[in-house]
């Protein structure tokens, strides 16, 4: 019971967590380019001014753009409460794998794409356009990646992966390991929707790929979209962190042990956001047609990933 | 056992880097970045080289990982960006074949050196022997580099890799060859480096480009 | 334990479709639709009663039939059942959609497609019955027939005598080779039973030679590259439920046939067996996507993805078929459960998307989706139901596209535990094209729904498209509904399979398949677990939560209607929104070399002075090269051959006079000089 219980404060506190980690990004952006920047509280500031904004819905549109926003922020929501955050074993674990959350990632996707066909617009078309081109790009390097992590635990659920690598810590310096965590940050960049992919800040329309997606959302959708976005790279975020490096993770009930995976997550969020924001700061936007190439060589890590653990069998 | 352990897990690391690394050229169009991408190839082999030398306790090695890292790391890096800057830079736009399609066949290449170097692995009672088949990985897609790129800088590169995957071959298979051997291969290379240079001049100043494929245009 | 009952079911089976066909020759109107579509429905709901029968207690049922010249010998055993069930759903929805769909078409087609849709499905209902080659193949031929009568249903349809030649081409090439493998495997006694066959030694060569055989056989009914030039052209033209019904389950009878053959009768086989089927499963299924994102006809789309579904279905079987040579008999039924899984999913969500589409093209005479939108509006069951058939073939959880698709991860996962490495090491690149497909295929049902349903009408056909009648839109919500059921309860699922998969030689160990509570197990000894339920459950309860939590602190919602913004324009045009094409040109670019377009771009400009243009005319074509490779060189072949055998026929009475001596007098010479 302890544990379900624990299970939902830490998914609630991921959700509650997740604007700051896109405020933080931003604001180490801003510092590293010499700006103030806004502080990092500030997408929950925007948050809550934009749900008290009336929503402005397209003639054009129908059920499906108001519904989207909800499809997409729920089964946002509904992933977080099965990836490892501060506990190991999880309650949930024997109910989704690691396959289940990559394609309930597709679902947000899908219903993101088809709300931005929606009101006709052809940005928005452009958006879905693309940004199902960078999801279905991106969806083998997972598959493989998976692959590499399952084979090495035995198991495709992530419980299981996290525990069988606290039991042995020596096999996350094995190659086949780090190759997939390259691969993996690759993903994270593509389906998170930062650069070198896709540009989080822009409205341009040669560089926009989520933005054009959510472009005609207004007031609550938009907050919705926006928060189910700052979830999504949280679990990336966690994904990285935990199935590659989860030392720090409680393996029981008992508080100094959750305090301490608490902080250990914190800290882990803290190196990736730090990560990101040099990256963001250091690289350009890729061209769309050269977004494929990064993907495939991203597939290709994942693959070296895969072959290397199978002859240190 | 763990030093064991250690020793082939770094070796394959260090094998994986170098391969990266060659993967590297075959994705970016740049002539700095295929230096840079070089210039730490190099340096993750004399890296290699050093660590083997600290587990086996053959401190000839260590010289030979202060050569490489001399040489390949950092005068012929200086070179190349010393004859870039001085032919124009040439960005490889248009390769023989595309982005992905290189990208992929080194995939196809890798799994290829899995499947030839298996029965060396087999039999190999070495702690790196896991890292053989992506060094012989690393040779084939440099040969690969060579063949589907069409600026001489960059094949110049790719021979300069090939060099690279056979030091790494040979650092892991026999844990290095004798120094006399060592140098010698390293004076022959060198050798190579200053022939193609003259020749990468001449090109320039017949063709005004640096596209091999203007040779073509020699014959009558 | 009732013989009986089954019989009662078998006898109303072999009435019902009969029937159905008579009625569809006389009786005109709506009273004759209502006949034929209440036979065919019938029909179909004995056929699964009789399977759920069979799959209930485990044992097979035998029949035979006493004709004149041939004995007819059947038996339905619960591989025969499962895919029996397949026959019966989709058979059912296209039987109700049936009666709405007819309503409008003249006569001749009413009655082409009447008689043609009660004998394809008593075809296909006998075909997995069949117990001895000759049985297999009258029934094949039948339902071959009745599948080609129902593709010329609609003559006028553009391409559809093109596409019944070719129909009849390669079923019958594909009937040749079938025809072939029975000969020399039953070494000419074609009556023998299928349990006769088994006991059958065959050598190495000859079983090589069988299997290949039945490959192509098999391959060329069920249409896998590259035998499948006859799919994008066939299935656009039938009428829609024909269609449904050949997508659905007459492509998986190439399917039954090789599970049939390599996995029942024929026994174990070297590796190459098993790699031969992954790998043209694994190129079926990219290429299959591949086209399909190029198409803008929304039959041939869904033909395509039906091309790369088999792809998938043949990757399980494949996967199946080299852990069996490997000796892994768990992972291998497995595969072999995925494979089935997948295969009555894809009939479920193609039939429901092929009659989509036929309400589609009913209501604005277009299959262009280029000349379509805004359809959810004045479709909006129609759109639903096409949105789920949509979500699941983009294999979406909690629908039943991700079931079959994560069953079949799992046994490719497994596929690290293969002793030799050099095929071990193929399986995450098989795992790999595997997600890439379904990932495409999620790209190009968001391009096929949202340009055909979404934003606003482009054409005036669009715009004065009406709701489908009521009996069309019964039978799509009868497969939204299956594929729902089917999504969530994979635990009723895989146990089932599990039992008929153990009947198998070799793989006695499939029992093992259990689902514990609800979750889908991959394995007994857990390679990864998921629970259907229990995941639609959280996406409720979470979606609950959220909706109270924001009515409860959250402002009050306003809403407000407006023009599309579209950063600050003031116009909004049909003419400005996405078009398919233009959907998919990202990808198109990103695979030019597979898909080598051709592009043809002409610029008019005004005669006084070049700088002004008067028209523009732009033209892109994909060809499958597949096409062009194979076929053109194929045809060109035939067509001389033909040319020189026609010159033996020079219309000369005296010529035909000598030819006919000729052969008395060799004839002569064999009967004295051979012994």
């Amino acid at each position: 019971m302890t544990s379900w219980l624990v299970e939902l404060g830490q998914s609630t506190a991921a959700l509650l967590m997740a604007p700051a980690l896109v405020g933080l990004i931003r604001w180490l952006k801003a510092r590293l380019q010499n700006r103030c920047g806004a502080p990092i509280w500030q997408p929950y500031f925007e948050l809550h001014k934009l749900f008290a904004k009336e929503a402005v819905v397209s003639t054009n549109a129908s059920w499906l753009f108001r519904a989207a926003p909800y499809v997409v922020f729920t089964s946002t929501v509904a992933i977080t409460l099965v990836v490892p955050l501060m506990l190991v074993p999880l309650p949930f674990d024997g109910f989704a794998d690691l396959l289940v959350v990559v394609y309930l990632l597709l679902l947000g996707t899908f219903f993101t794409a088809l709300a931005g066909l929606d009101p006709g617009s052809p940005f928005g078309g452009m958006g879905s356009s693309r940004g199902m081109t960078v999801a279905a790009l991106a969806e083998p390097t997972v598959a493989v990646a998976i692959f590499a992590l399952a084979s090495g635990a035995g198991s495709t659920n992530l419980g299981h992966i996290a525990s069988r690598l606290i039991a042995s810590p020596m096999a996350a310096l094995t190659p086949g390991h780090l190759l997939a965590f390259a691969s993996l940050f690759i993903v994270m960049l593509a389906e998170a929707g930062r650069l070198p992919i896709d540009n989080p800040a822009t409205h341009l329309e040669l560089t926009m790929i989520h933005e054009a997606m959510v472009l005609e959302y207004s007031g609550r959708y938009l907050a919705l979209v926006e928060w189910a976005s700052a979830v999504k790279l949280l679990i990336f975020f966690c994904l990285l962190a935990n199935l590659f490096v989860p030392w720090g993770i409680a393996t029981t009930v008992s508080a100094p042990a959750l305090v301490l995976a608490a902080a250990a997550l914190v800290i882990k969020l803290g190196m990736l956001c730090v990560a990101v924001a040099v990256l963001e700061t250091r690289v350009a936007k890729l061209r769309l047609f050269r977004v494929p190439e990064l993907l495939s060589v991203s597939f290709v890590l994942a693959l070296l990933a895969v072959t290397s653990s199978f002859v240190l069998r | 056992m763990m030093a064991g352990g250690l020793f082939s897990q770094l070796s394959v690391l260090g094998s994986s880097l170098a391969l990266v690394f060659g993967l590297f050229v075959l994705w970016r169009r740049s002539l700095g970045a295929y230096v840079s991408a070089f210039a730490w190839q190099s340096g993750v082999v004399a890296g290699v080289a050093a660590m083997v030398a600290h587990f086996s306790g053959d401190h000839a090695l260590y010289l030979v990982a202060a050569l490489v890292f001399g040489i390949k790391a950092i005068a012929i890096p200086r070179l190349l960006t010393v004859m870039g800057r001085r032919f124009g830079g040439d960005r490889e736009s248009h390769p023989y074949v595309n982005t992905e399609a290189s990208v992929l066949s080194a995939a196809v290449l890798v799994l290829v050196a899995y499947s030839v170097t298996r029965p060396v692995v087999a039999l190999s009672q070495l702690p790196t022997r896991g890292a053989i088949p992506l060094a012989m990985g690393l040779t084939f897609v440099s040969l690969f580099v060579v063949i589907s790129r069409k600026k001489a800088l960059t094949q110049i590169i790719g021979f300069l890799m090939l060099e690279n995957s056979i030091a790494l071959l040979a650092v892991l298979c026999t844990y290095g060859i004798p120094l006399i051997v060592e140098i010698g291969v390293f004076l022959d290379a060198l050798m190579g480096f200053l022939v193609m240079q003259v020749f990468v001049y001449r090109i320039h100043e017949t063709f005004e480009s640096l596209d091999v494929e203007q040779l073509r245009h020699l014959k009558h | 334990m009732n013989a009986g009952g089954a019989e009662i079911w078998l006898r109303i089976l072999l009435v019902a479709f009969p029937i159905g066909a008579v009625a569809a020759l006389v009786v005109r109107g709506a009273l004759g639709r209502a006949i034929v579509a209440a036979a065919a429905a019938v029909g179909s709901a004995a056929g699964f009663a009789l399977a759920a029968m069979v799959l209930g207690w485990g044992e097979p049922v035998r029949g035979s039939f006493a004709f004149p010249l041939a004995p007819l010998v059947f038996r339905l055993d619960p591989l025969g059942a499962f895919f029996l069930v397949v026959t019966a759903i989709v058979g059912f929805a296209a039987s109700l959609y049936s009666f709405g769909y007819g309503a409008g078409s003249p006569w001749r087609v009413l009655r082409t497609t009447g008689v043609n849709l009660n004998l394809l499905l008593l075809g296909l209902s006998l075909q997995v019955m069949a117990d001895s080659p000759l049985t297999f193949l009258l029934v094949w031929e039948l339902m071959s027939l009745a599948a080609y009568f129902l593709v010329l249903a609609e003559p006028d349809e553009p391409g559809a005598v093109n596409a019944a030649t070719w129909y009849f081409g390669v079923t019958h090439a594909g009937f040749a080779a079938l025809f072939a493998m029975f000969f020399l495997w039953s070494g000419g006694a074609l009556t023998a039973s299928f349990v006769e066959l088994r006991a059958v030694p065959l050598d190495g060569a000859l079983r090589d030679a069988v299997f290949l055989l039945a490959l192509v056989g098999f391959g060329t009914k069920a249409g896998i590259i590259p035998l499948h030039i006859w799919l994008p052209r066939a299935h656009p033209v039938a009428p829609s439920h024909a269609s449904a019904l050949m997508s659905g389950v007459v492509l998986k009878m190439g399917v039954y046939g090789l599970v049939r053959v390599t996995f029942d009768l024929l026994g174990s086989g070297p590796a190459w067996w098993g790699m031969l089927v992954l790998a043209l499963g694994t190129v079926s299924a990219l290429l299959g996507v591949l086209y399909a994102l190029m198409q803008h006809d929304l039959k041939r789309l869904l033909a395509y993805h039906s091309i790369e579904n088999i792809g998938i279905i043949f990757m399980g079987l494949g996967a199946a078929l080299l852990f069996r040579t490997y000796d892994l008999p768990l992972l291998s039924a497995l595969a072999l459960a995925a494979a089935l899984y997948h295969t009555l999913n894809h009939a479920c969500f193609k039939a429901l998307l092929f009659l989509g589409a036929g309400a589609v093209v009913r209501a604005t005479h277009t299959r262009n989706i280029e000349e379509l939108g805004g359809l959810i509006r004045r479709m909006p069951r129609t759109a639903f139901a096409f949105l789920i058939g949509s979500a699941a073939i983009s294999t979406l959880p909690p629908l039943n596209g991700f079931a079959s698709e994560w069953l079949l991860f799992q046994s490719l996962l497994g596929g690290a535990r293969i002793p030799a490495q050099s095929v071990a090491v193929l399986m995450p690149v098989g795992v790999g094209l595997l997600a890439l497909s379904s990932g495409l295929a999620a790209a190009c049902f968001v391009k096929a729904f949202g340009i055909t349903f979404l934003a606003i009408p482009r054409s005036p056909h669009a715009e004065a498209a009406e709701e489908a009648p009521r009996s069309m839109q019964a039978g799509m919500f009868l497969l939204v509904a299956a594929c729902v059921g089917l999504g969530l309860g994979p635990a009723f699922v895989v146990p089932l399979l599990g039992r008929l998969i153990a009947r198998l030689p070799g793989l006695e160990p499939a029992i093992g398949l259990h689902a514990a509570n609800g979750a889908l197990t991959g394995l007994p000894d857990g390679l990864g677990q998921m629970s259907p339920p229990a995941v639609a459950l959280g996406l409720v309860a979470v979606a609950v939560v959220v909706a109270v939590v924001l009515r409860a602190l959250a402002p009050p919602f306003r809403l407000r209607r407006g023009a599309t913004w579209g950063c600050g324009r003031l116009l909004q045009t049909p003419r400005m929104q996405y078009t398919a094409t233009s959907f998919a040109e990202p990808l198109r670019r990103v695979f030019a070399q597979l898909y080598r377009p051709t592009e043809d771009l002409t610029v008019e400009v005004h005669p006084d002075s070049e700088y002004f243009v008067r028209a523009i005319r732009y033209e892109s074509r994909v060809h499958p090269w597949v096409e062009r490779l194979l076929y053109q060189p194929l045809l060109a072949m035939v067509r001389g051959a033909g040319r020189r055998v026609r010159q033996m026929q020079a219309g000369s009475v005296h010529l035909y006079l000598a030819y006919m001596c000729a052969a008395l007098v060799v004839l002569l010479f064999v009967a004295r000089w051979l012994p």
